[in-house]
């Protein structure tokens, strides 16, 4: 049932013939991709970790560094990425959860990781051009039934690009979620020492969570990398990751589908009006406070609890 | 050699008094409403900016504009509070991420009012002290006298008087300093108030020293919040100590290692003290 809430995307781009929508959207599918597998550790695990930008941006220098470098395709250079991002997580996720690091203090450790990783890509000028960035050359190619291997290149290849990653996204979050799995994260999150009382593993769930959130955040930082061309030491920034915790907050932090509505408003709400960057920064901010201050459940949270009182 | 390093050490020293009343702001608003106000840094800004405009363009004497600009700072921060915090009690994340976008509303309205440009202040105190063989410029160390000061002042002002016990108390056990009489929402408040104008007056001594920019707050509750770790979250003193080895190891370490990391130092510190010290080098408990 749920599946067919996609069918509308599958055939919105033969409607919308603009390319600024279209990649509007494209970024939305992205950053909405970072946003539910945000949610994964936020939301459904409890635990407020501030890394999520930093394998964002972490897997998107890998992946384009690796296809520059050794002059591999995307696919390949996924690989090292996804490797990469999986053993740091286990690393930082490890030392966190085995002094067990809580709310406030998980948070600051992970945001100290973050902020080292950035001021590392920041200062490795002999690879990683530093502020200046570097830029992205290579496009991805998939195979495609009929036509061969082909190049994406161009807004609609990209749409649905995106949006295939996207559900695969989704399609991970929920399967793990609706599992035992996702009952564990449930019980770490509602009660921790009781959890671990019940016999559930907090460490290994914990940890779990967070390397699972990091590596498809990681997927949809290679793809941003790819799909805009450049790579810059922002995308690791504290308020990156703050984008991704408002579009959580904003969408509904008790779903797997809140997040991409957190990530298609804030993504297409400063596009879509034009405002000055100080103006959008004062609607973001706003934005913020009034979602925490008076739907702490979030738009689709709050759609949902109407739908059960009606 | 050895001048540069007492040279360094002195500055690391006044750099990291200012660390430290932005830590026992943090301290102080943790402890009480069990929040982390990340906003700190732009009430500091805004003090720095009131200061820079009241003394520069106004042309009043320095000493009579650091008042306006403490008021405007815990001015702003009533409003914060009674608009925004009263809402986030005891609730770090929320609390976290309404001062989070606090930051950026002022950080932008700053931005509307005084642009990027960097605004340098003109001299309150010109000359300079020798000391250990290297010259210190006069206002650094007032700088450094009065903020130690205020640290200590407030030190003893909760130690000593009534205020300072119920605060104490409501710490401890909020119910019970409730039914001893405590008025819970005014203690918060005026604690939140009180951080912010902290911040405030760190900004006034900010300006005579450095020049300012919009964005200054970011990095500020960010050394902030680490000095208050390092020290010991709940400890007064501590915040105080935290900043000042935080600023030290930053402006010793720069001699050594490239300046790029210098905002690395505190970071791992911060790692290293919450695994192996969680209450932090002066606090007592977590």
């Amino acid at each position: 049932m749920k599946a067919l809430l996609w069918v509308p995307f599958l055939v919105f781009p033969a409607l919308i013939q603009s390319n600024f929508i279209l990649s509007i959207f494209i970024f939305s599918f992205i950053l909405a991709i970072a946003a539910v597998s945000f949610n994964l550790i936020f939301g459904f695990t409890g635990q407020l970790s501030m890394f999520h930008a930093a394998a964002f941006g972490i897997a998107a220098y890998v992946t384009s560094l690796t296809t520059s470098f050794f002059h591999v395709s995307f696919w390949v250079a996924l690989f090292p990425a996804i490797g990469f991002t999986i053993l740091i997580s286990l690393i930082i996720g490890s030392i966190c959860f085995n002094f067990q690091l809580r709310a406030f203090y998980f948070a600051v450790v992970t945001l100290a990781f973050s902020e080292l990783a950035r001021l590392v890509i920041l200062n490795w000028n002999s690879v990683t051009n530093g502020t200046l960035g570097l830029m992205v050359l290579d496009k991805p190619s998939v195979w495609v039934p009929g036509a061969g291997l082909i190049k994406i290149d161009g807004v609609f290849g990209w749409y649905f690009f995106s949006l295939a990653a996207l559900i695969f996204t989704v399609a991970v979050c929920s399967l793990v979620l609706g599992s035992w799995i996702g009952r564990c994260f449930a019980a770490i999150r509602l009660n921790e020492d009781l959890a671990q009382t019940l016999g559930i593993d907090t460490f290994r769930y914990k940890l779990l969570s967070f390397t699972l959130a990091n590596t498809l955040a990681a997927i949809a930082g290679s793809l941003y990398a790819f799909y805009t061309g450049y790579i810059e030491p922002n995308y690791l920034s504290i308020n990156q990751s703050l984008d991704i915790i408002s579009m959580v907050l904003l969408g509904g932090r008790s779903s797997v589908l809140g997040p991409i509505a957190g990530a298609f408003v804030l993504t297409g709400l400063p596009h879509m009006i034009d405002l000055s960057g100080e103006a959008r920064a004062i609607l973001y901010g706003l934005v913020l406070i009034l979602t925490i201050l008076i739907l702490p459940q979030g738009l689709i949270g709050t759609l949902a609890s109407w739908r059960r009182a009606a | 050699m050895l001048q540069l390093l007492v040279g360094q050490t002195l500055n690391g020293v006044i750099v990291g008094t200012l660390y430290g009343i932005i830590a026992l702001g943090v301290t102080l608003t943790f402890g009480i409403t069990g929040i982390v106000n990340f906003a700190l840094g732009e009430f500091m800004m805004i003090g720095a900016y009131v200061t820079w405009y009241l003394f520069d363009v106004a042309g009043l004497p320095y000493p009579v504009a650091i008042w306006p600009a403490i008021a405007v700072a815990a001015g702003c921060g009533f409003a914060a509070d009674q608009l925004l915090f009263r809402f986030t009690r005891n609730n770090l994340i929320n609390g976290l991420l309404v001062s989070i976008g606090l930051i950026s509303i002022i950080e932008a309205a700053a931005l509307l009012l005084w642009t990027t440009t960097p605004k340098d202040m003109g001299y309150v105190l010109s000359g300079a002290v020798a000391l250990g063989g290297v010259s210190v410029p006069k206002m650094k160390l007032v700088v450094f006298a009065l903020l130690a000061a205020v640290i200590f002042l407030t030190y003893a002002a909760l130690s000593r008087t009534w205020i300072g016990r119920a605060a104490y108390a409501f710490s401890q056990n909020p119910e019970a300093a409730m039914l001893m009489g405590v008025r819970t929402e005014v203690l918060q408040s005026t604690v939140v108030v009180y951080s912010t104008a902290l911040a405030g007056f760190g900004g006034a001594l900010y300006a005579t020293l450095y020049s300012l920019e919009p964005s200054m707050g970011g990095l500020y509750i960010l050394k902030g919040v680490e000095a208050a770790i390092l020290g010991g979250i709940g400890s007064l003193i501590g915040s105080l100590a935290g900043g000042i080895i935080l600023g030290v190891t930053e402006a010793v370490g720069s001699i050594y290692l490239p300046s790029a990391f210098r905002d690395a130092y505190g970071l791992i510190f911060v790692v290293a003290i919450l695994l192996y010290q969680p209450a932090g080098l002066f606090g007592t408990e977590r």
